[in-house]
């Protein structure tokens, strides 16, 4: 790749009419991306066929701009209403939400936002600067050190959420079963579908989402409702300069914490497969994990904030790792982003950056200058959201309902969508009054369908043999560091019980 | 220049003309509802919304497209087949996917093949055999002999007929090939080019990888030998008498008014034949359009069960 095609790419990025398309699709995404029950990954879907008649730059660079976007606008109703649409999002309400009814949303959001903003920031860099070396590094990590990963996340996150380990581990258990209805990986048997075959290919993800975490919490709010109406935040007047916004010093204090979180995002991105959320959630818990304090978090620690922002951002940038090199989608935001590609006459893969060099070089520099304006549109719109938030609960939790409905509507082709989000709301709720930790469920469910086609294949590359494992270091490596994280845990937990 | 601008409009004048001409008889009393049996930025929803615009566009219909994912097309004929036949609602599937649950559980569907008119194919996905090129096998037949010499090797595949035809040719040959399940062509691909697979089914995917040199092809799955490649024989030629024909077709329920089956089977022939499809075909698949018709869509997909049952017989 010369020099010059370099320059000419991220020239054309800087036109003024790209530069528009960019920063309306940033506005677009954190806009639709906020409201509940419609999400970042909607927002991406409902913008694709205003695509169609563009040029290839702006339109993928509206789409990036809409991503990214996407990613501000999720964490909002997290932290201003606990009801996250994605399960990422839900990482950010556990210490944003804490936050919010402490009065503080304003500084909640903006450390969202400048935790978002410089792991995509990262993530882009990266992305531009070693794309190839570390697609060829994630070639080398096949099905069964994927596996290893699985189980690795898996036992960082079951101890760390939650005060009890055996709810934790229930809630894993009851998310994986969720995640084995429909047609299984391997065979195609159908599985728990009580003649419903709408459940082929298991309860649609939309549905469980956000039925169970957003409309389950709509629903205990409308629940806890009482005589005069109240507004559903509550901001004190006359705050100081320090309640509202997120000094340079609270934000440098972060700064490790907003590296690791980076790191995680970037390598998990790059490994298609995993996804954002169990980016968002090693994130927190290794912050969690090795703070000095890990009894502040979930109740408005900035630093669980910055730690999944920073995680389930980076991860969009180190998506195109495996999107533009392989064609390969590491996420539903990135397998729309492929349907974009192809419509433009693009194809993702070996030939791309010989072929269209420029455009390639043209989409960096559109992602760079996303989070650009992702920051600025983030500035003007958190005032927004917050002004609004102070509407009276009914206005605002009915609006949300009819928006959660819609959404998943929208997401699952009809009716049959809204019943199984039903069916989790009621699910949720009966999970949140027996104290069992909701969002531990959440990603069972939502990592189970890889975790079993990963056991799966494991199972078929060893040739059924543990002692095949000899041949994959890494995952040995991965699998060891599991069992010392999960006794590590529990020691500390016993500890910490024993002291109290 | 004004001569080539003149013959141009001459050109898209006829073009609208036609199919106008050939429409009169029937047209649709409201918007036109297409249902895609597969989620939203796949190629069937890729190429069915690029079917929607066309026949918008030459028709001046309105087409609505709707997502209806689910069991590889299942969930949408499912709801298709209670519509009412009066062409305002028609379905976008795969035709391997809905042979293959009526193979498997077709006593459980709600449907036939003969419950619905069939309209279109709009194109034959190549199905291919790859490696990477540094295999030490050329032919599909060299990596049976390989796999059964070296005790087994690992295939990649990411649907049930192609499991099927491998785990058949396992039993006829004893070549002891392990198949991995896989979520898509992509996926496979990283497989083989990571070292974890010797080799893989891919349904066009590969075809820009022939041309980096990073991959080769070992053979053609379907009938016959696909252009990009014309050296590559056939599992046929190769000996094993299998093959997998997934066309993207289009249908819509039983009982439409001739007519209206015809209006509806001209537009969107049409528009499979339009710029713009094809264009779409070659950058998704690296191939042409090929439009069966409605009489060759149904056979297609009769002929397709009883090979399939055949295949499920032969892989026991």
């Amino acid at each position: 790749m010369d020099f010059a095609t370099i320059i000419a790419g991220l020239t054309d990025a800087l036109t003024p009419l790209n530069l528009l398309f960019v920063l309306a699709g940033v506005f677009v995404g954190q806009f639709v991306g906020a409201m509940p029950g419609i999400g970042p990954v909607m927002a991406m879907a409902i913008a694709i066929p205003f695509t169609f008649a563009l040029n290839p730059l702006p339109a993928i660079g509206f789409l990036v701009g809409v991503n990214k976007g996407g990613l501000i606008g999720g964490a909002i109703p997290a932290i201003l209403l606990n009801t996250p649409g994605t399960p990422d999002a839900a990482a950010t309400a556990i210490d944003g939400y804490p936050l919010t009814k402490q009065g503080k949303p304003l500084k909640a959001m903006k450390m969202a936002l400048y935790a978002s903003v410089t792991g995509d920031t990262f993530s882009d860099i990266v992305l531009i600067t070693v794309a190839a070396p570390l697609a060829i590094l994630a070639l080398q990590l096949g099905p069964v050190e994927i596996f290893a990963l699985m189980v690795f996340a898996f036992s960082l996150i079951s101890g760390l959420i939650g005060d009890s380990i055996s709810r934790g581990a229930i809630a894993t258990a009851l998310g994986l079963l969720a995640a084995t209805v429909g047609l299984d990986p391997e065979h195609s048997t159908p599985r728990f579908l009580f003649g419903m075959f709408q459940l082929y290919d298991g309860f649609p993800i939309a549905s469980v989402a956000i039925g169970s975490l957003a409309v389950s919490e709509i629903t205990l709010r409308v629940a806890r409702m009482r005589g005069k109406m109240r507004p559903a935040v509550v901001i004190p007047k006359n705050q100081t300069k320090d309640q509202k916004s997120v000094s340079f010093a609270e934000y440098w204090a972060c700064r490790f914490v907003l590296l690791r979180g980076s790191l995680i995002g970037t390598f998990i991105g790059a490994v298609p497969g995993m996804g954002s959320t169990a980016a968002a959630f090693m994130s927190y818990a290794s912050t969690k994990q090795t703070a000095k304090d890990p009894s502040s978090f979930g109740k408005g620690d900035l630093r669980g904030i910055a730690a999944t922002e920073s995680a389930n951002s980076s991860v969009a940038g180190a998506d195109f790792i495996p999107l533009l090199t392989l064609g390969l989608p590491g996420s539903a935001s990135a397998a729309i982003m492929i349907g974009a590609f192809l419509i433009q006459g693009i194809q993702p893969g070996p030939l791309l950056f010989e072929q269209q060099g420029q455009l390639v070089y043209g989409i960096f520099g559109a992602m760079i200058m996303a989070n650009a304006c992702n920051l600025l549109c983030g500035l003007f719109g958190l005032r927004l959201w917050s002004k609004l938030i102070t509407a009276p609960e009914s206005v605002v939790f009915s609006i949300a309902l009819v928006l959660c409905v819609t959404g998943v509507y929208l997401a699952t082709g009809g009716a049959f969508g809204v019943f199984v989000m039903i069916l989790f709301a009621v699910i949720g709720v009966i999970m949140t009054v027996l104290r069992y930790p909701l969002v531990v469920f959440i990603i069972a469910f939502f990592l189970g369908p890889r975790f079993e086609l990963s056991l799966g294949q494991t199972a078929t590359i060893l040739r059924g043999d543990v002692w095949n494992l000899a041949n994959h270091p890494v995952a040995v490596v991965l699998f060891a560091m599991s069992i010392f994280s999960i006794y590590w845990l529990g020691i500390k937990k016993r500890r910490r019980k024993a002291s109290d | 220049m004004k001569l080539t601008t003149l013959m141009k409009t001459a050109a898209i004048a006829t073009m609208i003309a036609i199919p106008g001409a050939a429409l009169a008889q029937w047209a649709p009393s409201g918007p036109i509802t297409l249902q895609i049996g597969f989620g939203a930025g796949g190629s069937t929803d890729t190429l069915g919304r690029a079917i929607a615009a066309a026949v918008e566009e030459n028709t001046g219909w309105d087409v609505v497209v709707e997502n209806k994912p689910g069991g590889g097309g299942v969930a949408m004929l499912s709801t298709l087949v209670n519509a009412e036949a009066d062409g305002s609602k028609i379905g976008m599937g795969v035709t391997v996917a809905t042979i293959m649950n009526l193979a498997m559980r077709g006593d459980k569907l709600p449907f036939k093949i003969d419950s619905f008119d069939h309209l279109a194919t709009v194109v034959l996905a190549p199905v291919s055999i790859i490696a990477r090129a540094d295999a030490p096998y050329d032919t599909f037949a060299e990596f049976v002999a390989f796999s059964k010499e070296n005790g087994g090797s690992l295939m990649g595949f990411d649907g049930g007929p192609q499991r099927l035809i491998m785990q058949s040719i396992n039993n006829t040959t004893g070549s002891q090939v392990e198949l991995v399940s896989n979520q898509s062509g992509a996926e496979i691909i990283k497989g083989l080019l990571g070292g974890q697979l010797d080799a893989g089914f891919s349904a066009g995917e590969h075809i820009q990888y022939l041309e980096s040199g990073d991959l080769k092809m070992l053979g053609v799955a379907t009938q016959s030998r696909h252009p990009y490649s014309p050296d590559t024989e056939t599992l046929v030629e190769q000996g094993y008498p299998y093959s997998v024909e997934p066309y993207f077709y289009l249908a819509a329920p039983a009982g439409l008014d001739p007519e209206a089956k015809d209006a509806l089977a001209t537009a969107i022939d049409e528009a499979i034949k339009s710029d713009a499809l094809d264009e779409l075909i070659e950058n998704v698949m690296q191939t042409k359009a090929s439009n069966l018709g409605p009489e060759g869509t149904e056979a297609k997909l009769n002929s397709g069960l009883a090979d399939a049952f055949a295949l499920i017989e032969a892989a026991k």
